[in-house]
């Protein structure tokens, strides 16, 4: 079933069609030859009213009306001419500056094809005309835009949270274990701060160390425009008030004070007032970001409907105890297991994004891997970072294909690829990084948490 | 695939079977037909007692009917999410469900009565009601519109009062307290000024955690201790004045039972009788070791709700009891039996078991932890 | 066929509809977006939790993401895996865009319109009301939305399949490749 979804999958049609159509079909024919129980498409409408009422989700448009609403009243854009200001005169300043905004921008929107089209936009036309080579600028541009995946707060990670959380839970009933701890989206979220904080440490440095190799790639710049005083002025008019809305709106859910929903709420509306505050709130604004939101919203959520009646009718010809048995008879234990479920959703993260994978894939072997034991932060914090990458990864990495959208005609696609190169290694480092010390994902969870 | 077991069962079986099936020996050589059925549950799989007990009904109906009904157990959201197991066995999409009345009390009101009833029946009374009272009769009743036929399947006993982080000193601690607390009691909580919130087991923890609820009951030490609540919850009241004998429910599409010869009917109708008695045997059993666990290694806070609270919460409870009654004609149905049931059943057990537990044990000696 | 023909008219037709209904829809996030932080300024600060609220986000929430699910496939937005797709010229597009539609989209939502119809009827039949004691007793209502969106989405399914039609007959020319745009996240 996996093998004909792929096939209809590559044709193009839209990813939650393919999946449920599918999946329908294998279940009609297992009906027809008598081999399929109809009860479970029956589970349909139970599902998609579980779907309906589930509270954790209702994170997810709030946090995209947010990230539109940043976007659109163009408060991103002065954050990142501000942030370019602060680093001018240094080599590869820019550089440093565009990896900067991008994980604000990460963190306040988590929707990589926002950051992406707006720092492609805004930061790739300045990099250019500032000598930067083509590669390095678009390079840079991509992958900071997918730092809103591991970057909280992140859909990504809120969609990957409520698939962890009751895998974790399957996992320690299956060893019998009854004392469990859980993991929620706020684990998930505090998980990812260091991970995703060295990510970013580590783009800069290779920037800065292009910068200093071969100068002509990565040139200093001076100030971009005139009159100190009035820079100053802005600089900080810029910068503060969403650097302010992102450490409340990630500081009540880290603190536990506020769900993720509640906190997304309250950071959609102070991502409108501010727009108001800056005379960026017109009518159009307002009703373009709606209507943004609720494209980018059904698009979600028609996929976690693609995917729940395919993971019912994979249940139906006991697809999950085939994957079970496989596993658990895999050499190597739970360091194979792992290496081979990494390879797995890597391989699959070329043809399928964060939210089929998520909700198709980490079901199935999530459960599994968990009872082998491994921590449950860990797991999620490692499949989000490995997510995260295939968003990157040529050819059909989804952030090539919005700054494509977006980069000026000379700029060739080769460039784009050869560009993001340096930092799908340094993905691959820093996933090796966390295999070998778990405690970057783990231990500020146990700090806060104990 | 039955008729190979059939043959290599062993002779105690075959032995049985003979005895058994004397009719269908004299019937000649038709096969027996096999039934598969899908049981969903409001619970974890296998959570201890409440998901374990489907489990072992399971496996009991299995063998008593020779392999001829073969249930497969599902956990909350494997295959129907948690709180939509009335309608999927409703609808036929499973044949069996597992849960709790109270559940479903957007759909048959009535329902809270066969689950439990604050400050009503304990689990003993509750079984008498039920069994020989004219119980069973209101409960068919009631869900015969739905093509279910319920049973009461297991019983908690007496549940604890909850998990706070915050005192509770008077009734005013419960004002804007938003708390999980299904049923009747939920509605009481909300005459005290709280907000009642019905939610499935398996969310309790991260919602508690993540501050979606301030509170939140479970069941007891057995249950509470297993899914962690004392990881986050600072004070463990009780007792349980919402829920003091909760019967959980075993439900099976009429259908699907209608198309059961008579004696798979009567051997599904015994097992599940079996597991209403066992798993108040298993909750009696774990109880205790499960508060001595949490009280001495976790060294969880417990705490005794004040006389005063539970005076009020006795007197919202009645006024909120009829005003159910009034609000549905079969809930004021059921509610009239009921009330009938235990106006005669307590002044017995006071002068039985409340005097026989009183004397038990020497005065003061089996006074709870304060 | 060409582009005054009653099909390509017809079309049009659908689309508007598809994209008024969008459209109106889209407003009811702002409602979202207020609801939400009201519920978080009543528990914060009044120390009210109220369940009847957060149930409304519930059912707007549910009312956006199924009803406009038409709308967004109107534009295209459903994400597809376009390695191939991309490359396709604009009648190769139209021709698996009419035979996704008609055998993926089409069988799915008329599958989900079958088996949620006696589900939903279910619900009116008893008038279902929450399984919270203050919330919105209006169930029956929350689940018609998924029969709803079935018919919507078949509308639209319909709208697309004339469209790829009069692609392949050569009267409507494929709208540009999908390429991400400003407007596109
Ligand atoms: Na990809
Ligand atoms: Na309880």
């Amino acid at each position: 079933m996996f093998a004909v979804v792929c096939l209809v999958l590559m044709a193009g049609y839209p990813v939650a069609f393919s999946l449920a159509g599918t999946a329908l079909a294998f279940a009609l024919g297992g009906m027809a030859f008598g081999v399929f129980d109809a009860g479970f498409l029956g589970a349909t409408p139970n599902r998609l009213y579980g779907l309906m009422t589930n509270e954790t989700l209702i994170a997810v448009p709030l946090f995209i009306f947010m990230g539109c609403m940043l976007q659109q009243s163009k408060i991103a854009e002065n954050l990142l001419e501000s942030m370019a200001e602060l680093f001018k005169g240094l080599r590869g300043g820019l550089g440093v500056s565009v990896a900067l905004v991008g994980m604000l921008l990460a963190a306040s929107t988590g929707i990589v094809g926002a950051t992406v089209v707006t720092m492609g936009l805004i930061s790739l036309p300045t990099m250019l005309k500032r000598g930067y080579s083509p590669s390095l600028a678009t390079g840079t541009i991509c992958a900071t835009g997918t730092l809103g995946q591991i970057i909280p707060p992140s859909i990504a990670l809120v969609l990957l949270g409520d698939v962890m959380s009751s895998a974790y839970q399957q996992a320690q009933r299956m060893q019998g274990i009854f004392s469990p701890d859980t993991v929620s989206v706020g684990d998930l979220f505090v998980g990812a701060l260091i991970p995703g904080l060295i990510l970013v440490l580590l783009y800069i440095i290779y920037v800065v160390a292009v910068a200093f190799i071969k100068p002509s790639a990565a040139p200093a710049h001076g100030s971009l425009e005139g009159d100190e005083q009035r820079r100053e002025v802005r600089l900080w008019h810029d910068l503060t008030p969403p650097l302010i809305l992102i450490v409340a709106v990630l500081g009540s859910i880290l603190a536990g004070i506020a769900t993720p929903t509640e906190a997304a709420g309250v950071g959609a509306l102070g991502a409108t007032i501010l727009a108001g505050l800056r005379r960026q709130l017109g009518i159009r604004v307002l009703r373009d970001v709606c209507q943004q939101t609720t494209r980018v919203t059904c698009m979600v959520f028609l996929i976690l409907i693609g995917a729940a009646i395919f993971s019912l009718v994979f249940r139906g010809y006991g697809g999950d105890d085939l994957i079970h048995g496989l596993f658990e008879g895999m050499p190597g234990g739970v360091v194979g297991a792992m290496i081979v479920v990494m390879v797995v959703i890597f391989l699959l993260g070329f043809i399928l994004d964060f939210i089929e994978i998520t909700f198709v894939v980490v079901p199935i072997v999530a459960p599994v891997l968990l009872k082998m034991g491994l921590d449950p932060v860990w797991l999620g914090i490692m499949i989000a970072l490995n997510l995260q990458t295939s968003f990157l990864t040529p050819p059909f990495g989804f952030s090539l294909f919005y700054l494509r959208g977006v980069a000026p005609p000379e700029i060739r696609t080769s460039q784009i690829y050869r560009g993001v190169i340096p930092f799908i290694i340094i993905q691959l480092f820093m996933l090796v990084l966390l295999s070998f010390w778990p405690e970057l994902a783990t231990g500020l969870p146990d700090y806060l948490y104990g | 695939g039955c008729s190979q077991e059939q043959e290599s069962a062993s002779t105690e079986t075959d032995a049985n079977n003979q005895a058994n099936s004397a009719e269908q020996a004299a019937a000649p050589a038709e096969e027996k037909q096999t039934y598969k059925w899908k049981m969903v549950t409001t619970w974890p799989k296998n959570f201890p007692g409440l998901g374990t007990g489907p489990e072992r009904l399971a496996d009991n109906v299995r063998e008593m009917t020779d392999g001829q009904i073969d249930i497969t157990v599902y956990g909350a959201g494997d295959l129907v999410p948690a709180l939509e197991v009335f309608s999927a066995v409703s609808q036929g999409t499973a044949e069996m469900g597992h849960g709790a009345g109270y559940y479903w009390k957007g759909k048959i009101p009535a329902a809270q009565f066969f689950s439990t009833v604050p400050f009503g029946l304990t689990a003993q009374e509750y079984n008498g009601w039920i069994f020989h009272g004219g119980g069973l009769e209101l409960y068919r009743e009631a869900y015969e519109p739905f093509g279910v036929i319920p049973w009461p399947g297991g019983n908690t006993g007496v549940q604890m009062g909850g998990w706070f982080n915050k005192e509770i000193n008077s009734v005013e601690d419960l004002k804007g307290l938003k708390m999980r607390i299904p049923g009747i009691g939920g509605d009481v909580l909300e005459k005290a000024g709280g907000t009642p919130v019905n939610m499935p087991g398996g969310e309790l923890f991260t919602a508690l955690q993540t501050g979606t609820i301030d509170a939140t009951e479970w069941v007891g030490p057995y249950n509470d201790l297993a899914f962690g609540l004392h990881q986050i919850a600072d004070y463990y009241y009780y007792p349980g004045w919402h829920e003091p004998g909760t019967a959980l429910e075993m439900i099976v599409n009429a259908d699907a039972y209608n198309k059961l010869p008579k004696h798979l009917q009567a051997i599904l109708d015994v097992a599940i009788r079996e597991m209403n008695a066992d798993m108040l045997a298993e909750f009696t059993a774990r109880n205790n070791e499960a508060l001595r666990e949490l009280v001495e290694e976790k060294n969880v806070e417990l705490r005794r709700f004040p006389d005063d609270v539970i005076n009020r919460l006795r007197e919202m409870s009645d006024e909120t009891v009829k005003q159910l009654a009034e609000q549905d004609e079969m809930a004021g149905k059921a509610y009239e039996s009921y009330k009938s049931f235990r106006d005669k059943v307590v002044p017995y057990t006071e002068i039985s078991e409340q005097t026989y537990v009183e004397i038990r044990e020497p005065e003061g000696e089996a006074a709870p932890a304060q | 066929m060409d582009q005054h023909s009653p099909l390509v008219r017809l079309t049009g037709i659908l689309d508007r509809f598809t994209e008024n209904t969008g459209r109106t829809l889209a407003w009811l996030n702002i409602a979202m977006v207020l609801l939400t932080f009201t519920v978080v300024v009543m528990r914060y600060v009044f120390d009210q939790a109220s369940i009847f609220m957060q149930e409304t986000v519930i059912y707007t929430h549910a009312t956006v993401f199924l009803l406009a699910s038409a709308y967004t496939l109107k534009h295209n937005e459903h994400v597809r895996v376009d390695i191939l797709y991309q490359r396709m010229s604009g009648k190769g597009k139209a021709l698996v865009d009419l035979l996704g539609t008609l055998f993926l989209l089409l069988p799915v939502v008329i599958f989900i319109l079958v088996t949620s119809w006696d589900y939903v009827m279910r619900s009116w039949r008893i008038f279902e009301t929450s399984p919270e004691t203050s919330g919105i007793p209006a169930v029956f209502l929350l689940k018609t939305l998924i029969p709803v969106m079935c018919v919507l989405m078949i509308i639209q399914g319909v709208a697309e399949v004339l469209r790829n039609v009069a692609v392949l007959g050569g009267a409507l020319p494929k709208e540009p490749a999908a390429l991400p745009s400003e407007e596109k996240l």
